[in-house]
């Protein structure tokens, strides 16, 4: 389905209206000269477990980072529960909770620190944030790590404490990108747990992520991206269509179908 | 094999000069050719010695001692500035362990630094040749204190390798980094006692002796021996010289063995942080980061060192550049320099800053935290400065000028902290997020902008702190109670100066915060 076909808000809906958890107007981005974003206009229905998938350089990172506040668009408008992220920060950003891929954290923090911190930084009671980031590190398994520093934790540890940060506030939005990305199975099962606990209670979540299978195991709506544009948006059913899975129909919105094939004969003459 | 170690050398080398703009190399080349030339300045200025052999060959064994040491722990202050240290990138690589030692021993001859240790080398070896005629003698043995550090050197940081890849082995890199900064401090004072023969000069000159029964130091009194003729002693002398090169190479190769053999642990012990409610119940933004600050300037390194450096600024430089009254005024150096560390105040945070990015979304609260990386300067800055300028006043018998070089200095820590503030946002530059020397503070392509930063939050500093120093020059010049005004005016001003800089810099990152961002967190790729 195309972006023009939408069936939910639609393009040329009111981003601010109730039910709209994510609405972006134009959203575009250069770099160098050349589209990340182009002109990108979504709209994220409230409660939704939105998927954002693409190749590499598709746009998604540069996407998420405009809606977050931590890249400036070139132009065009991202909202948050109808707040606008850069006419209106302090409303947007008490209602998103981010986790970036790759970025650092305060790394001599411990973890029950950085919440704490983070919480206090918010100005979040300090009451209110010791329980909520004690009970937030013991469903995500991090209560025996929760007094060593960050420095020292695994790639499944630190996005399971940047999801305990990007929660600590009770956001109505969480924006993620690529949250199980090296994550180790265990983590990545206790992450997918607290998102879908986080949805069944009125939450939205977007995340971007390679793995296909994962978007299709999770998502009820995804948006696929190539060249800084919507490929397909739509209810998880609607984008795959009459493909035998989500990874078919994603080969062939991004025109991947015969990537890979062709070349390498010399491989079967190989003398090891 | 060689060839090929040296061909990835020199390519590692000029990679950075072959990318640059015309300028910037121009300026590289120059730079490389200044180093050479000033290498070849002291290898003449060595050289001249030769005419006063008493202290030629303690000279020389100091020298190539230092040298030495200097050599084994470059690799610890500068782990992964040459890609060809670390032992591991050639794990995977079909290669035998003897061709990897000649390759790499080659290799690392080729380089800057290596040629601007050379030139003086030949210094030295003009300096402990007591006739030209045994010049030859004296190349030899500096051709092998060129193989013995080489050796020595590569041993060290192939054992340290795996230490080096891990956290705690970069923090220990940093402490390295500020032991050789302590030991250029007490070198300098020691230098100075030697001129006026006290205690610590006669000190120097006993470890020279001493020193002249280790590998370097034998090669350095080898050729006066030949020269003298005893060459039972200089056989001996080279034999502990051989001894030493053999065994350096002999470490290396075991070290190298283990290191191909075995990757760098992916689950090192974690430390204990425990828990932190940063300030009461009821504390606000700036309590809050002034306390995240103050608890990680405790554990982190990167910072707590800055902080070292500075005390041996308030308290011993002092002495170095004032030999008598007066010297409660140098302070004043250190109190500029604490102000700095109020500077570049995201770039420290590098990309960690997203965590306050996505959380800042009003003025205030971007004030608050400004205010917070200010105030934990601020106050242990003002308690050491006082302690200085006291301490300096007692010791030197200057209590008449304590309140005007107190007024000096409290001025310009404010002053600097403030322009620091304000040049935090105005001019933000990335720091490198793993680095292992307290000497890299800005990332390769932010290095000139830092330079700039921190010349501007010198001299601003100084500028915010120009009343008091008026009022200091009355109290030297006219009367000691001008000191008074200094004190009451000077603070005061540079106050005021410093909040207006606060607040433009508050509302500079409340609005570029994303250019900030984008800015600092090149750190990470450094």
């Amino acid at each position: 389905m195309s972006e023009q076909e939408l069936k939910y808000p639609g393009v040329n809906a009111d981003p601010t209206i109730v039910g709209t958890a994510l609405a972006t107007r134009g959203l575009h981005k250069e770099f160098g000269g050349v589209a990340a974003v182009d002109q990108l206009t979504l709209d994220v229905p409230t409660g939704s477990f939105f998927g954002l998938v693409g190749p590499n350089g598709a746009g998604k990172t540069t996407t998420l980072s405009m809606v977050t506040g931590l890249l400036r668009p070139d132009s065009g408008h991202a909202y948050i529960a109808g707040h606008d992220v850069w006419a209106d920060p302090v409303g947007a950003k008490t209602r998103m909770g981010v986790l970036p891929d790759g970025l650092r954290l305060f790394e001599r923090l411990s973890g029950m620190e950085l919440l704490t911190y983070l919480g206090r930084f918010r100005g979040m009671p300090l009451d209110q944030v010791t329980s909520r980031a004690t009970e937030l590190l013991k469903v995500l398994d991090l209560t025996d790590a929760g007094d060593k520093v960050v420095a020292d934790y695994s790639t499944g540890m630190r996005k399971k404490v940047t999801l305990a940060a990007a929660l600590l506030h009770s956001p109505r939005v969480l924006l993620l990108d690529e949250p199980l990305e090296a994550v180790d199975p265990v983590s990545a099962r206790v992450i997918r747990h607290v998102l879908t606990r986080y949805t069944t209670g009125g939450g939205t979540v977007i995340f971007s992520s390679h793995v296909m299978a994962l978007v299709e195991e999770l998502c009820t709506h995804v948006a696929v991206m190539a060249h800084g544009r919507l490929a397909a948006v739509g209810t998880l059913a609607e984008v795959r269509g009459a493909a035998a899975s989500l990874d078919d129909a994603f080969m062939h919105l991004v025109g991947a179908d015969d990537r890979g094939s062709g070349g390498l004969e010399w491989l079967r003459s190989s003398s090891a | 094999m060689v060839a090929l170690f040296v061909s990835l050398k020199w390519h590692l080398l000029t990679g950075r000069i072959r990318t640059a703009s015309p300028v910037k190399r121009a300026g590289t080349v120059a730079g490389l050719v200044l180093v050479v030339l000033l290498a070849a300045a002291a290898a003449f200025g060595l050289g001249m010695l030769r005419q006063f052999p008493t202290y030629a060959v303690t000279t020389g064994a100091l020298l190539l001692a230092s040298q030495l040491v200097a050599w084994m722990l470059t690799p610890l202050i500068a782990f992964g500035v040459d890609e060809t240290l670390d032992p591991h990138r050639f794990a995977l690589l079909p290669l035998r362990r003897g061709d990897l030692l000649r390759g790499l021993t080659v290799s690392a001859m080729i380089g800057w630094l290596p040629v601007a240790n050379l030139v003086v080398l030949v210094g030295v070896a003009v300096m402990i040749s007591p006739t030209w005629g045994v010049l030859p003698v004296a190349l030899i043995c500096m051709a092998l204190q060129l193989l013995m550090i080489v050796g020595l050197s590569r041993a060290a940081s192939t054992a340290l390798a795996d230490l080096m890849a891990t956290r705690r082995g970069r923090d220990l890199g940093m402490f390295v980094g500020f032991g050789v900064f302590l030991l250029y401090f007490a070198a300098s004072l020691g230098l100075g006692q030697v001129s006026s023969g006290s205690g610590l000069g006669v000190g120097v000159s006993t470890a020279g002796r001493i020193l002249a029964w280790t590998p370097p130091g034998a090669l350095a009194r080898i050729p006066t021996l030949v020269h003298d003729g005893d060459l039972g002693l200089a056989a001996v002398l080279l034999l502990v010289a051989l001894a030493g090169i053999v065994g350096g190479y002999l470490w290396w190769a075991s070290a190298l063995r283990r290191s191909m053999e075995s990757g760098p642990s992916t689950t090192e012990s974690s430390s204990l942080a425990g828990d932190h409610d940063f300030g009461p119940a009821g504390a606000g933004t700036v309590r809050v980061v002034a306390t995240r600050d103050r608890l990680l300037v405790w554990r982190d390194p990167m910072r707590r060192l800055p902080w070292l450096m500075v005390m041996v600024f308030i308290v011993l430089w002092p002495f170095l550049v004032v030999r008598g009254h007066g010297s409660l005024f140098a302070v004043a150096f250190g109190a500029l320099m604490t102000g700095t560390q109020v500077g570049n105040q995201f770039g420290v945070d590098g990309s960690g800053m997203w965590l306050h990015l996505v959380a800042i979304g009003d003025r205030t609260r971007a004030r608050g935290e400004m205010l917070g990386h200010l105030v934990v300067v601020l106050i242990p800055g003002s308690v050491l400065v006082i302690a200085g300028v006291v301490l300096h006043a007692v010791i030197r018998d200057d209590v008449a000028w304590v309140p005007a070089a107190l007024g000096v200095c409290l001025a310009g820590l404010i002053g600097s902290a403030g322009v620091a503030a304000y040049m935090s946002a105005a001019k933000p530059y990335a720091m490198p997020q793993t680095r292992t020397s307290m000497f890299a503070s800005a990332a390769p392509q932010h290095k000139s902008r830092s330079l700039v930063v921190a010349l501007s939050v010198l001299l601003g500093g100084l500028a915010l702190a120009l009343p008091a120093v008026v009022g200091a020059v009355l109290t030297v010049a006219v009367a000691p109670a001008w000191g008074w005004v200094g004190l009451v005016l000077g603070p005061a001003v540079a106050a005021a100066l410093a909040w207006n800089l606060v607040q433009r810099g508050s509302t500079r990152y409340f609005e570029q915060g994303p250019e900030i961002f984008a800015a600092v967190r090149i750190g990470d790729r450094s």
